[in-house]
């Protein structure tokens, strides 16, 4: 009862923070059809400066961290992936009315990470004063490249059983590559290894740091404004994909807290850190994810899986999982 | 002035396929090609220009023109690009007679 009581205080505190003022300011001027447009040069630069800040902070911190420390939450996060995808897929086979291969699609998106809830959490985390190692978001990769190569690998499956068996394979590798070389992951590694290879400190302090924060609120209204945008076409496909897109990033959360909980006992993983892999799981990927599964998994619509992602998913990651997850930790661990 | 008779392929596209159609553009025969922005509405919901910050920068649409010497030739790249991506992509494609100043720019030998 009090962590009931607990969380719904920490929801209304939640709704003042400017992070998602900003989101939710996004919503109601695309609700009330504004013109403002941030443009899209604008919106790419600002994701390249918060990975590049998150990938900085987190090379430096690798570079005098303890390697085995790490270990455990890197394979906590592949795990969380694939479960993910693994979940959705048969969760999406039972219900009526779905596509298979959109399903997958879906999925695969859920087990997928989005940096701009990435970087809400680490803020409100400093706004708490919540200590997280900086290596934590590095682990985005590890469970968002392994979702989307598993969600490609069984769409692929399916649609070749469903052909009779005509030949078409999945390039594994070329899976890897494009996510890689995607505009987020480029950024987020190249900041690893600036981190980590080079005296970085004095530009991360200087700039990087300083504008982080006004950097993401920006990206938290485009954010609102596509969330409203896309309901549109969220609405012209099954229901369904909006429950599980409501539903979804809290039971990921759960699952990767209970790992990270795990790690927590046996390897010393912070509490922060808990909560970080928590929103990392819950998220869904907006950015790098739908493009290469465009690629990979054609014939599936995208309007069901970047309606579910970006109209009800990352609200609802960012509104809800945040805050669940930090009463929970508060709980558990008695922050 | 001579002016010479070719035709003008036209394909409007998703950006994300844009690689691809333009290997196909270049194995049948085209020797060049023209790529702008390009937004409007279709069967496949508006699809906006480049001044609204989009989430999915690859899912804007391109218009890509090809000119080249024959109908054939013309013919030949919109089936292999309709067969390819047209069922899973969304995309139009038309073909019109144009007249062109220099023929010797669209000849592949």
């Amino acid at each position: 009862m009090e962590f009931l009581f607990d969380f719904l205080m920490r929801l209304v505190a939640q709704f003042q923070s400017p992070t998602l003022g900003f989101l939710i300011g996004g919503m109601v001027l695309a609700a009330l059809g504004s013109n403002l447009k941030i443009p899209n040069a604008i919106y790419q630069f600002i994701v390249f400066m918060l990975l590049m800040k998150i990938g900085i902070q987190g090379g430096i911190e690798i570079r005098g961290a303890d390697l085995s420390a790490m270990l455990l939450p890197a394979v906590s996060a592949v795990i969380i992936g694939v479960v993910i995808v693994l979940i959705g897929s048969f969760v999406f086979s039972l219900l009526p009315g779905i596509k298979r291969e959109d399903g997958i699609a879906t999925a695969g998106l859920f087990g997928a990470v989005s940096a701009s809830t990435l970087a809400a959490a680490m803020v409100l985390l400093e706004e708490e004063a919540i200590y997280f190692e900086a290596w934590v978001p590095a682990l985005y990769p590890f469970m968002d490249i392994p979702a989307l190569i598993l969600a490609i690998v069984l769409a692929n499956i399916h649609l070749k059983k469903q052909n009779g068996g005509k030949d078409s394979k999945v390039d594994v590798w070329g899976i890897v590559k494009e996510s890689l070389r995607g505009s987020a992951l480029s950024a987020l590694i190249l900041g690893l290894a600036l981190g980590l290879l080079t005296k970085s400190e004095g530009v991360l302090e200087s700039f990087y740091e300083p504008l982080f924060r006004g950097f993401l609120s920006v990206l938290m209204l485009v954010m609102g404004m596509e969330a409203f945008a896309r309901i549109n076409e969220l609405r012209r496909v099954a229901h369904l994909y909006a429950v599980y897109a409501f539903i979804a990033p809290i039971i990921h959360g759960l699952i990767a807290f209970g790992l990270g909980y795990i790690a927590h006992v046996t390897v010393g993983f912070s509490p922060g850190g808990v909560i970080l892999l928590s929103v990392i799981a819950a998220s869904s990927s907006d950015i790098s994810g739908p493009p290469t599964l465009r690629g990979g998994i054609p014939s599936a619509n995208p309007s069901t899986y970047i309606g579910s992602s970006t109209s009800v998913g990352t609200p609802v990651a960012i509104a809800v999982c945040i805050p669940l997850f930090i009463s929970l930790a508060q709980v558990v661990f008695n922050l | 002035m001579t002016l010479h008779k070719a035709e003008k392929v036209v394909i409007i596209t998703e950006k994300l396929i844009l690689k691809g159609v333009c290997q196909i553009i270049e194995a049948y025969g085209g020797t060049g090609y023209t790529i702008v922005a390009a937004g409007g509405k279709g069967s496949r919901n508006v699809r906006s220009t480049s001044d609204r910050a989009a989430v999915v920068d690859d899912f804007a649409n391109v218009k890509i023109e090809v000119i080249v010497k024959s109908k054939t030739i013309a013919e030949t790249i919109m089936n292999q690009v309709a067969k390819k991506y047209f069922e899973n992509y969304s995309g139009i494609t038309y073909v019109e007679d144009v007249e062109i100043l220099r023929p010797k720019k669209f000849y592949n030998d």
